[in-house]
């Protein structure tokens, strides 16, 4: 009896996205990297003043389908997007943010009677 | 009918110059308690006043239109009020003004609602005040509420204190709370106030210092949004101070009641407000969500301010509900049951002071009279357009329709 | 009479205005979930959260309103919010003051039944073997009394802890005679051994049950067998009998979620309405017997398991709506989380995690634990969440051991990738043993975390039904305040 015939692996997808460096942080390519694990690897590299991240999407992904070229590449735009959103709003509120924190745990939050 | 709550005596004699004002108790002509140099024998006709001058009173307050017959030999101090004011009655205290003869009633003994005015100056403008702000200095007003106090029974379960902004003199007034303390301590106190001044550190302490045992601050709070409430108490910065000092109330255990007056401006967003309040503020001691009183300024803006309790009923049932879920006692304050949505007529409360007090006509065949707030008699009340007897007729026509 | 000022006259010019810091995380097309500094959500449309950084907006128009009640945007002069977030922030934190609540003693391993999810118990009569000494148990206490809590749990495991009931008679008679704590006592027992001795004992000092109940007969008698094949008829018999005997509300059961479960979550919550009980823990599945014996955490199929829960909380749901009352717990606290700033120390639903500054297990031969899955985790060799041993450890020396101290910090949601920016963050918790037993770390790569699936997923179900079905959000809202 022959061997039952193996469907053919699927090839992974591949797609290369590059960023200004001038424009684009390292941080947020790596944070957007990290939310892809499981569903595609990503490697970021340096060629001249661009980044180059090159994904390749997960044989076996952790949740929901493969990912077409497309889809990948707009996934990691979007989470690109989201990171750059993040950045901008923690340093606008990082000020804030520690006063906050003092008021609710540290140097502040004993001295309630202060003229404020 | 609205009480008369003030006058001018028809005629007044044996008061002394020196003073410009006396507080005055008032005591049956056959009160055998010890005589206080403020109390006056009450007398309604011609054999009260006998009586009184034979059980030796020095002091003598007549409630009559007739003429007054005293003898000649009497040399104490007379006032007569017009038959208006026959509900004065034995313990009330009332404030008289010796020069021109204007007297108010501070408190009545038999009443259940006794509110003593501690100032009309006020650092919020509210569009809708029953009590209009005027910049005057009435620092006086303490100093007599500071007289009454020891005529005041002391079973009296309640006060409230009201204004103008009760913390507008704040070292002066609190040292009249610290007397409530001590003369007295079975009286629960209600102090209402903007709250703005508990955004100072030094206010709220000296507060907390009184160390009253049934002490409440209750403080309006219009929306969750600050130029919003700022708006309707036409005071830039005033949410900031209001919310600020609440939290410093309660940072200190004291008790804190949370007020909302329902109106244009207000009832739409008061599902919004109410579950604010259930998320941010749910250690508040109660909240009052609360008719509008068309009186005062509210006339002036009835343009602005008027909506139908009936077109918001179903936010105000949002918001108890928000309330009531987070654990938050709430009330509903001087709305009639007939504009309610029967799942807030556990919360509605008879809250209506009584001489401001009343119902129309329709409510005589009404099941839920007995329980419901009725409505404001002051002002020139408007009434929604849902005011009708709930009668179990009409949950039959109810039920069909639905 | 001064003239009355209009609405323009109390807004605030832009460049009077501060951002608040918050998170987000996209929600479908054109679609932002945002959560304040104290996990406050609101949706926002992607314009609107353009707008919103850049603090284009403007008293009045629809947007400010919704930041500011949210805490999203401020007055830079204002003060109230900023005491307002810390004070809230700092309730919600205040479940740290309270350290160590929860003391498990493992009084024996033995155990009649033989559950293929456990990894524990031996079938063994043997007792100098797998029976924990009074000499222990007493160390074990002292242990106990030195946290600084003025409230004490104490949870009596195994194996089957009646196996040793003398020696929880001993615990209990032991922790009663010294002062200075509250306590609190629960026996985890399969009741299969229940008798009169045992009921009178826990109705006079006050003995609180809880044991397994699966669901109907042929699933929980296939998830536990025992001798007889009778563990479900002794399981409803012994409830049924505690809570005659000793009040409904001292009597709790909690299931175990197997493969078989997922798809007889009706089933189920059915058994424990017939039962009478107040509410049902649809738990997760747990990895241990499953991770650890094929090292396959990657295939865990979080999605069929939200699946089972989002049936299971619609038909809770529905049963109230028809008029029982009746909760799903993980939701009722997660509610509590999501709608009050109620401190809650649930161990796996905190950071700093609850590991050892939550609960404390001493085992049958006095070796100490930081949770109990750490200690299912030892069985199989695994040391990584032994803390030390009665013989030779304190309270202290336990807590701050480099171990402990080491997993926690690592774990901690505020500090970890993804988690710290992560919508939901105000409402989670950090797992340690869960990710260390799933990927070999306490921290975790939470993209592939079946613990973050979940708890992402149940956040979301639960955001949706509150926001979207009105009666079922008034009746969850109450879950929130009980």
């Amino acid at each position: 009896m022959p061997p039952a015939a193996k469907l053919p692996a699927a090839s992974p997808v591949e797609v290369t996205v590059d960023f200004d460096s001038s424009i684009q942080s390292l941080s947020a390519l790596d944070a957007a990297a990290y939310r892809l694990i499981g569903t595609a690897t990503c490697q970021v590299d340096r060629a001249g003043d661009r980044y180059v991240c090159r994904l390749v999407s997960s044989t076996n992904p952790q949740k929901g389908a493969v990912l077409s070229s497309n889809e990948l590449k707009e996934r990691f735009l979007n989470l690109v997007a989201d990171e750059n959103l993040r950045a901008r709003v923690a340093e606008k509120t990082e000020g804030v943010r520690n006063v906050i924190l003092a008021l609710a745990f540290g140097a502040l939050a004993a001295n309630q009677n202060d003229a404020g | 009918m609205t009480l008369r709550l003030y006058g001018t005596a028809s005629r007044s004699a044996g008061f002394s110059s020196d003073e410009a004002r006396s507080v005055l108790r008032l005591r049956s002509v056959d009160s055998v308690a010890e005589r206080h140099a403020a109390d006056f024998a009450l007398a309604r006709t011609p054999d009260d006043i006998r009586r009184a001058v034979e059980a030796d009173w020095s002091s003598i307050l007549v409630v009559s239109d007739g003429a007054i017959d005293l003898p000649g030999t009497f040399a104490g101090r007379l006032v007569t009020v017009p038959p208006i004011y026959d509900y004065l009655a034995e313990g009330d205290v009332i404030g008289f003004d010796h020069a021109s003869r204007k007297f108010r009633t501070l408190y009545r003994r038999n009443s259940a609602h006794n509110s003593l005015l501690v100032t009309e100056r006020c650092n919020n403008y509210c569009l809708m005040c029953s009590q209009p702000p005027k910049d005057v200095d009435d620092r006086w007003i303490l100093g007599e509420i500071k007289e009454s106090l020891p005529l005041i029974d002391q079973a009296t379960r309640a006060l409230t204190f009201t204004g103008g902004e009760t913390l507008s003199d704040w070292e002066d007034f609190i040292a009249v709370l610290t007397e409530c303390r001590d003369r007295l301590p079975a009286t629960a106190i209600q102090v209402l106030t903007n709250g703005r001044a508990f955004a100072n550190s030094r206010i709220v302490d000296a507060w907390k210092d009184i160390g009253h045992p049934a002490l409440m601050a209750a403080i309006p709070v219009y929306a969750s949004v600050d130029h919003v409430h700022d708006h309707v108490v036409q005071a830039k910065g005033a949410f900031d101070e209001t919310i600020l000092g609440i939290l410093k109330l309660k940072d200190r255990g004291q008790r804190v009641e949370i007020r909302v007056v329902m109106h244009a401006l207000t009832a739409p967003i008061i599902e919004d407000t109410g579950r604010w309040i259930a998320r941010n503020l749910p250690f508040v001691d109660h909240v009052a969500l609360m008719g509008l009183e068309n009186t005062g300024f509210a006339i002036a803006n009835d343009a602005m301010l008027w909506m139908d309790p009936v077109d918001y009923g179903d936010g105000l049932a949002r918001a108890v509900d928000h309330l009531s879920a987070a654990g938050v006692n709430v009330s509903v304050y001087n709305l009639p049951k007939c504009v309610l949505p029967k799942s807030v007529w556990p919360h509605a409360l008879q809250s209506i002071s009584d001489w401001k007090n009343g119902f129309v006509e329709e409510c005589d065949r009404c099941d839920e009279k007995n329980t419901c707030s009725g409505f404001f008699t002051t002002g020139r009340p408007r009434f929604s357009r849902a005011v009708r007897a709930i009668t179990s007729q009409r949950d039959k026509l109810t039920a069909l329709a639905d | 009479m001064a003239r009355f000022l209009r609405p323009e006259s109390f807004s605030a010019a832009t460049e009077d205005l501060s951002l608040l810091p918050f998170n987000f995380e996209r929600a479908g097309a054109n679609q932002y979930l945002v959560a304040n500094m104290v996990g406050d959500f609101v949706r926002l449309s992607e314009e609107e959260l353009n707008r919103l950084v850049d603090l284009q907006v403007r008293p009045g128009d629809g947007l400010y309103e919704k930041a500011y009640a949210a805490h999203l945007i401020t007055g830079t002069n204002q003060k109230a919010q900023r005491q307002l977030l810390a004070a809230r922030l700092r309730s919600r934190m205040s479940f740290l003051q309270q350290t160590t609540p929860l003391h498990i003693f493992v009084v024996t391993l033995r155990c009649e039944h033989s559950c293929p999810y456990c990894q524990v118990s031996r079938q063994s009569t043997d007792r100098s073997r797998f029976d924990m000494s009074e000499q222990t148990a007493m160390r074990a206490l002292d242990i106990a009394f030195a946290s600084p809590t003025a409230r004490i749990k104490i949870e009596f495991q195994g194996g089957e802890p009646l196996l040793n009931f003398p020696l929880i008679r001993k615990i209990v008679a032991a922790a009663k005679q010294r002062s200075g704590k509250k306590l609190d006592f629960v026996i985890a027992s399969n009741l299969a051994l229940l008798d009169d001795a045992v009921l009178d004992f826990c109705k006079e000092n006050n003995v609180l049950l809880s044991t397994s109940l699966d669901g109907p007969a042929d699933l929980h008698n296939k998830n536990r067998p025992r001798p007889g094949a009778n563990s479900h008829e002794l399981a409803i018999a012994g409830i049924r009998r505690a809570r005659e005997i000793l009040g409904p509300d001292k009597v709790g059961a909690l299931m175990t979620t197997t493969e078989a479960s997922l798809d007889r979550v009706d089933e189920i919550i059915d058994e424990y309405l017939e039962m009478g009980l107040d509410g049902i823990f649809l738990r997760p599945l747990s990895p241990f017997g499953f991770a650890i014996k094929t090292k396959q955490f990657a295939k865990y199929d979080a999605q069929k398991w939200l699946a089972f829960y989002e049936r299971g909380l619609r038909r809770v749901l529905e049963i109230n709506r028809q008029g029982t009352p009746f909760r799903e717990f993980y939701a009722a606290l997660l509610l509590t989380r999501m709608l009050s700033d109620r401190p809650i120390g649930y161990v796996d639903l905190r950071s700093p995690a609850g590991a050892g500054l939550g609960a404390l297990v001493y085992n049958y031969d006095g070796s100490i634990f930081a949770s109990d899955e750490g200690r299912m985790l030892a069985e199989t060799g695994d040391d990584a969440f032994r803390l030390g041993h009665v013989e030779h450890d304190s309270y202290n020396s336990l807590i701050l051991s480099d171990k402990l101290i080491g997993a926690i910090s690592s774990s901690l949601t505020q500090c970890a990738p993804e988690c710290s920016t992560c919508v939901y963050e105000s409402h989670c918790g950090a797992d340690p043993v869960y990710h260390y037993a799933t990927q070999g770390d306490a921290l975790g790569i939470k993209p592939l975390s079946a613990f973050c699936a979940r708890q992402k997923g149940i956040m979301g179900l639960l955001l949706d039904i509150l926001e979207n079905s009105p009666e079922d959000a008034a009746i969850m809202r109450r879950w929130a305040a009980a």
